[in-house]
Parts: C-alpha cells; sequence; structure tokens
C-alpha cells in the first residue's frame, strides 16, 4: 500500500510538472510514453479500489498532502482530487498541451497521423498520434451526424453512460446520496445546455425500457425525476404518457406536476387566455389540457380521482362557471369534466 | 505570412472543418501547413505571436468539447475524452450501418421512395473516412449492399477514394468488400489484373508460387460471383497476349487463373450444371466443354482419342479461317483463329498431356505435333507452320534417338539441342527434353546427365525447373496412376536442377 501511495504522489507530482514547469523542455517521446503509463497506473488504481471505503480515504488523504505541497510551489495550481484519477491521462494531456514550454518536435509526435499500429515493439504505450486521432474521431463523428437523426448518436451514448454510472453509484449501498449528488452535479454543469440534457435523459429511459438489470437505476431516476420539473416540462411528452403508464407513482407526480403548472397561470384579459408565469414559460393552456387528456386516455383511472380533485380546487376558488376567473373551472369545462 | 497574410486566418478556419480533420491526408497536410508556420526561434513578436496562436489551436482541437452535457458526463463520470469520442463515432457507425443495411430499394412497391439518395449520400460522407478504422464497418456495409436499384447507388468519389487506398496499401478490405468494389468500379478491377500481371512477369516463379499468388489475389474468386468481372479480366488477358503471344509467363498465369477460377466456380455452384457459355462467349462452343475438362478426369487411355480429336478441330477451325478470307486481309478472318488459340492457352493442360504422350506413347506423333505447333505458334505468319511443323517433328525424332540410346551419348549428339534457345521453338523442344527425362525407360543416372548437359549448356536451367515443376503439379493433383517410379525421378531431376544455379 506505502507503494502505491508513493506512486500515486509521484505521478501527481509528476502531471504538476508537466503542466506547469520548464523542464519539459528536455522531454522526449520516451519521458511522454511513461509519463502517460504512471497516468494509466492511477487510472487503474482508481478503478481497482474506489469501491473500498477505507483506501479511498487513505488515497484521498495523500492527495490532499501532495496537493498542498504542490500548491505551495506553483502559483495556479489547480487540485487533483481522487475522482479526477480516471481520467488522468486526458489531465496529463490537456496540461502538456497547454505548457508553452513543451518541445514542438513532442507537439508534433503527438499530432502524427497513426501508422498501422504496432503493438510489439515498444514496453511503453505509443503515444504517437494520440491527439490525432481523438481529432479525427471528433471530426468523423461530425462528417456523420447529418446522416443520423440529429444528435441521436451522441445523446444515447451518453444516456447509456448516464445509467451505468447510477447502476454503479446505487449498487453500492443503500446511500442514494451519492447519486443524487452526481445526477445534481450533471443538471447543474448542463445549465445551459437544458435541451441536451432532456434528450441525455429521453435516450436513457428509452434505453433501459426492457432492461431488467437497469430496474433500480431506472427507478431511481424517476424518483429523482418527480422534483426537477424544468427537466419534465421538456420531456417529450410521449415518453411522459409511456412512463406515467408504467409506474404509479410516476403517475401520480406527474399529474401533480399538470396541476401545478395549471396553479402558475394568470389570465391574460387582453389575449384572453391563461399563460405561465413562471421564468421559463414553456406550456400553453392548449398543451396542457392536451397533456392532460393524454393523461386521462392512458391511466383512465386517473380521471375520476383528479376531477374530484378539480372540482374541489373550482369550489375553493369561488365555483364560478365564467371563463377567466378560475384555471380549475376552465380546465375542467376543456376537459368536458 | 508576409506575402499572405490572410493564410493564417484561412488556416485557423480549416482546422475546424470537420471534413478536413478527419481524413488523414488533409490533416496531416493541414498539420504541415502549421508546423511550417511555426518558427523554432521566433525573433520577433509576430513570429512569437504566431508560436502562441498555433499552440493554442491545436490544444484546443485536441481537447476542448464543444457539448456541454458531454462534458458534464465525461467530468463526473471520469470517461477520458478519447474514450468518450471513440464510444459515440462506434454508435453512429453502427445505427448508420443499420439504416444501410434496411434501406432496400424494392421494386415491388414503386411508391415507396427510393432510398439510394440515402446511400449515395451516406457513401459521399465516408469519403474522408475511408482510412478511419472505425468507420470500416460502415464502408463493408456500403459496399456489401445489393445493388437493386437502377441508379449507381454508390458516389464515385468513393469508389475512386477506395481503390486508390486499397492500391497503396493504406486499407485492408475483407473479401467480400474488395469483391464488391469491383463489381462496382471497373477501373479498381483493371487495376488489380494489372497489378497481378505485373508481379508475376516480374518474378520468376514456379507453378506453386503461381498459383498461390493468383489465388490470393482474389480475383478468381470474385470472377466466379460475378460473369461480368471474368470477361472484363479475360479481356485485359486477351490484349496483353495479342501484343505478346510468346510471352511464356503471361501464358502461365492465364492457364492457372482459369484453372482457379473453375475450382472456385464449382465450389460456388457444386449440383447446378453451369451454362459456361456464359462465361465463355467468344469461344468456339464445340471446343469449348472438351477443352475444359481436366485430363485427370479421364483415363489415360482415352487422352490419345480425345487429342486426336481436339488437334483435327483446331486444324479444321484454323483452315477454314485462313482460306475463308484468303486475300483479304482482314483481322476480322483470324478472329475465330485468335479464340481457338486463346481458349487453348487457358487450357493449356491439354498440351502438356500431348507432349506427355509425345514421349511415353510415340505413334501416330502427326495430330500431337500439330497441336504442339499451333499453341506456340499462333499466327501462320509468312506460312511458316508447315515449317514449324517440320522443326518440331525433327526435334522430337531427334530426342527421342538420343534417350533411346543406352549408353550415354557423346556430346556432339547434343550439340544441336544445346543450341536450343535460338532454335524456332525452344520452349518446345524442351518440354519434349524434360519429358523424355522424366518418362524413359533410360537408368536415371542417364537421363540426368543428357539433361544437364543441355541445360547447362544452353542457359535454360530455370525454365527447364519451371517445365518440372508444373509437371510434377499436374500429376500430383490428378489421380493419374504416377507411380512412385515417375516421382521419384522428378525429385531427382529437380535436386539436379537445383544443384546447378
Amino acid at each position: 500500500m506505502e507503494a502505491v501511495l508513493k506512486n500515486l504522489s509521484s505521478t501527481v507530482e509528476l502531471l504538476a510538472v508537466a503542466a506547469y514547469s520548464g523542464t519539459v523542455e528536455q522531454w522526449e517521446k520516451y519521458n511522454v510514453s511513461r509519463a502517460f503509463d504512471w497516468a494509466r497506473y492511477c487510472e487503474h488504481i482508481y478503478s481497482r479500489y474506489h469501491s473500498n471505503p477505507a483506501i479511498r480515504r487513505v488515497m484521498e488523504q495523500q492527495l490532499e498532502l501532495t496537493n498542498q505541497s504542490l500548491q505551495d510551489v506553483i502559483p495556479g495550481y489547480t487540485e487533483v482530487s481522487f475522482s479526477d484519477l480516471p481520467r488522468l491521462q486526458h489531465l496529463l494531456l490537456v496540461g502538456l498541451l497547454n505548457n508553452p514550454e513543451v518541445p514542438i518536435s513532442l507537439l508534433k509526435m503527438l499530432f502524427d497521423t497513426r501508422g498501422p499500429v504496432d503493438n510489439m515493439k515498444s514496453e511503453y504505450q505509443d503515444v504517437t498520434g494520440l491527439c490525432s486521432h481523438i481529432i479525427q474521431c471528433k471530426a468523423a463523428c461530425k462528417v456523420l451526424s447529418p446522416l443520423t437523426e440529429l444528435s441521436a448518436a451522441g445523446a444515447e451514448v451518453q444516456g447509456r453512460m448516464l445509467m451505468e454510472r447510477l447502476g454503479a453509484l446505487l449498487s453500492r449501498g443503500s446511500d442514494t446520496r451519492p447519486a443524487e449528488h452526481f445526477l445534481g452535479c450533471v443538471l447543474q454543469e448542463c445549465e445551459g445546455a437544458g435541451r441536451q440534457f432532456c434528450l441525455v435523459i429521453t435516450a436513457a429511459l428509452l434505453t433501459t425500457k426492457n432492461s431488467a438489470a437497469q430496474t433500480a437505476p431506472r427507478e431511481f431516476l424517476l424518483d429523482w425525476l418527480q422534483n426537477k420539473h424544468s427537466v419534465l416540462q421538456s420531456l417529450p411528452a410521449t415518453l411522459l404518457i409511456d412512463l406515467a403508464k408504467e409506474h404509479k407513482k410516476f403517475r401520480d407526480a406527474y399529474c401533480d406536476v399538470l396541476k401545478k403548472w395549471a396553479s402558475d397561470m394568470e389570465y391574460i384579459i387582453s389575449e384572453g387566455e391563461w399563460v405561465q408565469t413562471s421564468t421559463n414559460p414553456t406550456v400553453s393552456f392548449q398543451k396542457l389540457t392536451e397533456r392532460f387528456m393524454a393523461l386521462f386516455e392512458a391511466c383512465p383511472s386517473l380521471r375520476a380521482k383528479t376531477e374530484k380533485e378539480l372540482k374541489a380546487l373550482k369550489i375553493s376558488d369561488g365555483d364560478f362557471d365564467v371563463k377567466g376567473l378560475s384555471v380549475w373551472g376552465d380546465l375542467l369545462s376543456a376537459l368536458n369534466m | 505570412m508576409k506575402k499572405l497574410p490572410l493564410l493564417g486566418q484561412f488556416l485557423g478556419r480549416l482546422c475546424w472543418n470537420p471534413y478536413v480533420t478527419a481524413g488523414d491526408t488533409s490533416r496531416n497536410l493541414l498539420l504541415q501547413c502549421l508546423w511550417g508556420l511555426y518558427s523554432e526561434h521566433p525573433s520577433n513578436a509576430v513570429e512569437r505571436k504566431a508560436n502562441q496562436w498555433i499552440r493554442k489551436v491545436l490544444c484546443q482541437l485536441a481537447t476542448e468539447e464543444d457539448d456541454g452535457v458531454a462534458q458534464a458526463l465525461m467530468k463526473h463520470m471520469g470517461v477520458p475524452a478519447k474514450e468518450y469520442h471513440l464510444n459515440v463515432l462506434t454508435k453512429m457507425v453502427a445505427l448508420l450501418q443499420e439504416n444501410v443495411g434496411k434501406s432496400c430499394c424494392s421494386l415491388s412497391n414503386i411508391n415507396q421512395r427510393c432510398s439510394c439518395d440515402n446511400i449515395l449520400a451516406t457513401s459521399d460522407a465516408c469519403v474522408p473516412l475511408i482510412t478511419c478504422p472505425e468507420a470500416s464497418p460502415l464502408i463493408g456495409a456500403l459496399l456489401q449492399q445489393p445493388v437493386t436499384c437502377v441508379k449507381e447507388a454508390l458516389s464515385e468519389d468513393f469508389l475512386d477514394a477506395l481503390s486508390s487506398a486499397y492500391s497503396s496499401r493504406n486499407l485492408s478490405l475483407e473479401e467480400q468488400a474488395l469483391v464488391s468494389l469491383w463489381h462496382h468500379s471497373l477501373p479498381s478491377l483493371e487495376e488489380a489484373v494489372l497489378s497481378l500481371l505485373e508481379s508475376v512477369t516480374n518474378t520468376t516463379s514456379t507453378p506453386q508460387m503461381l498459383h498461390q499468388q493468383v489465388a490470393q489475389s482474389l480475383l478468381p474468386k470474385a470472377c466466379a460471383q460475378h460473369c461480368s468481372l471474368f470477361l472484363v479480366t479475360n479481356d485485359i488477358f486477351r490484349s496483353v497476349l495479342k501484343q505478346a503471344e510468346g510471352n511464356e509467363s503471361v501464358k502461365s498465369l492465364v492457364q492457372t487463373f482459369t484453372r482457379c477460377f473453375l475450382w472456385e466456380l464449382a465450389l460456388l455452384q457444386p449440383q447446378t450444371s453451369v451454362s459456361l457459355k456464359a462465361f465463355f462467349p467468344q469461344s468456339p462452343p464445340s471446343l469449348l466443354v472438351p477443352l475444359l475438362t481436366l485430363p485427370s478426369e479421364m483415363p489415360q487411355e482415352s487422352w490419345r482419342n480425345h487429342l486426336n480429336w481436339l488437334s483435327g478441330s483446331l486444324q479444321r477451325l484454323t483452315e477454314e479461317e485462313e482460306e475463308g478470307n484468303g486475300d483479304s486481309r482482314s483481322t476480322r478472318g483470324h478472329y475465330k483463329v485468335f479464340e481457338t488459340w486463346f481458349l487453348l492457352v487457358q487450357c493449356a493442360h491439354w498440351v502438356q498431356a500431348a507432349v506427355q504422350l509425345l514421349v511415353t506413347s510415340p505413334e501416330d506423333c502427326g495430330p500431337l505435333l500439330r497441336l504442339l505447333t499451333f499453341y506456340h505458334h499462333p499466327t501462320n505468319r509468312w506460312h511458316h507452320r508447315a515449317l514449324q511443323l517440320v522443326g518440331a517433328r525433327e526435334a522430337w525424332e531427334h530426342l527421342r534417338s538420343v534417350f533411346s540410346v543406352s549408353a550415354r551419348p557423346p556430346i556432339d549428339r547434343l550439340q544441336s539441342l544445346v543450341t536450343l534457345p535460338s532454335s524456332p521453338a525452344p520452349l518446345l523442344t524442351l518440354s519434349l527434353l524434360v519429358n523424355f527425362a522424366v518418362f524413359c525407360q533410360q537408368p536415371l543416372s542417364v537421363s540426368t546427365e543428357i539433361l544437364q548437359t543441355v541445360v547447362h549448356h544452353s542457359g535454360l536451367v530455370d525454365e527447364a525447373a519451371c517445365v518440372l515443376s508444373s509437371l510434377e503439379l499436374r500429376l500430383s493433383e490428378g489421380s493419374c496412376l504416377s507411380n512412385d517410379r515417375v516421382h521419384l525421378r522428378i525429385k531427382e531431376l529437380q535436386k539436379t536442377l537445383t544443384h546447378m544455379h
């Protein structure tokens, strides 16, 4: 264990050297290969030990020490945390490319076009053409994507990854907090790409529909979604109906969401319409009605119950039969209840 | 940069164009341009800025993500960018592959929109990705999609790019994909046939090696699957032979190729009797089946009759043509003669059988000698055929007498044979010589010495070895009752010849 910790610490220091120091000026291809090998070693360490809380704690402590000492020496140093370990090779690459002292010959080597792969040549990983390959993959995706449905492949891969990760987090124990934290972090990062995030969630739910192994993460995701109205309202209506059909809890939650949307509405006299007053209005009264109808069609048992609730709400609003005074009344008449 | 200051901007824009960065060659060129702009020892601010900019662009290209969700996922899931992009690409390729497989222009439903446009667009999009290994399943699927539509489904750029990548060995294709490529694009087939011809004529190879080369080129297999490919290949062979009818390596290539082709054809359609006429439309139909039958498929006793009949038919055909067009020197007249001869070249196993028969049972050698003379000298230029026939008979008789004397013949008897290369039909005489050495009743030592002397003095060691090898090949693969004695003699003679190098 001692040796492993030492290696871990040394690799993080190596990364710092690669990213911030001028000694890389003297590096050659063999140094770069070795650095990547060490990074790969740390990735391997992570995959072996990340589910072991005791060892994880020890490693985190070691990392903290190393980070501290590096921070004292290097201005503007960004810490390497335990959860960064599985991407260490990528971080090394980013560091190298951002370091202006890296000799141009190394860059040329990294961007060289990969020839036929020669696996047996050296003991060290062949890093020639590493960047070239990445660029090729990215470009190839862009070239091929007009032929597929927009973002279909990307969203599907992301959805799959998401579910895998959830599954892994949930299988560790009964504590759901890491999974919630994960989803929360991702959502937060995707703040600007709300639509893309919804596509991913959609794909995630669709691909795991019939998969027996994925029921736990799927349930968890559905639970989590119930409170995230901003995401819910951007999901495709058909998907929501399917989900409502499947899960009773989701059904009730979805109904609650629809009711909440209704309660947020205000009547605009000039337009003669109910309009949502929240910051991101996306549902019109018409759409809301359609959604209710679709929901009742899919889940007939809900109709009676909801009718009672809506009637009660209408009564609490004064029980008028005039349009524009109570959203509940107008809803009831639109739904022919 | 001084002359064209906007060059930097242009290059910068190109870096972000995926159609440029996806293809190996274009990406390479772009990077070479960038390296060219980089100054190792910057001497002024402009150069320093340029250096900085180049580094920044490269860093961005390799590490920046424009997809926010992807970045979030990668960061929180610990998936490195390379793995992520690889996954996405693989998934996309699989999706497109599925689409290609599904779309099929079915003539039954005319109202259904032709999906060939999709395939065309996909093939166009794949042009920069030809050498990308992750895209190869899609390329294979595109190539092997059944050709059902009247319109050309695959873009020409795509086929051209594939063809040149394959021939410069930047790409490896699976067998069926290669066959489809040849089927779609005739230029690529022509290139394959020409490169086979080149490799065969540049190196002297034994018959076994030749067989292997031909089989490995996958051309026989492709031709067995598509009749049109066989016809084109044969046309190429025809034009080569018309210009160089004496070229023995090309002749043996044609023979080996035809044999491999027939074997592949038999594999493909074991039960049904193939309409050979479709594959050999220009050959005289009466000779087709008799010539294509292998000697090993017939009992040895019936060879003579068969060969006599063949010889007679050939003679009739050639004389018809030549006399029929006596005065008119049109090439039309010799068309049939050429096709007959070409078919004989394709089925040269009968020529070899004739040589063997001449040596082992020498009665009534007339028809056999005529057959051999025709094979080696198809054109009756200056009406020399009669003369060549006489020369062939003389050579045969001379050899017979040399090999029938039980004592070692004196050197002067072999004199005329020694001047082999300058004689009218050196290869005819040489094959007779080798066959005599193998099949005669003389003790092996005598035969060996005769062969050795003649070959050494005439300098035709390699050619003799070739004849010997092809004889061995023919005897061992057929069900000829080749006894041990013959094989032993062949082996010994081969040893002698190899020691002569």
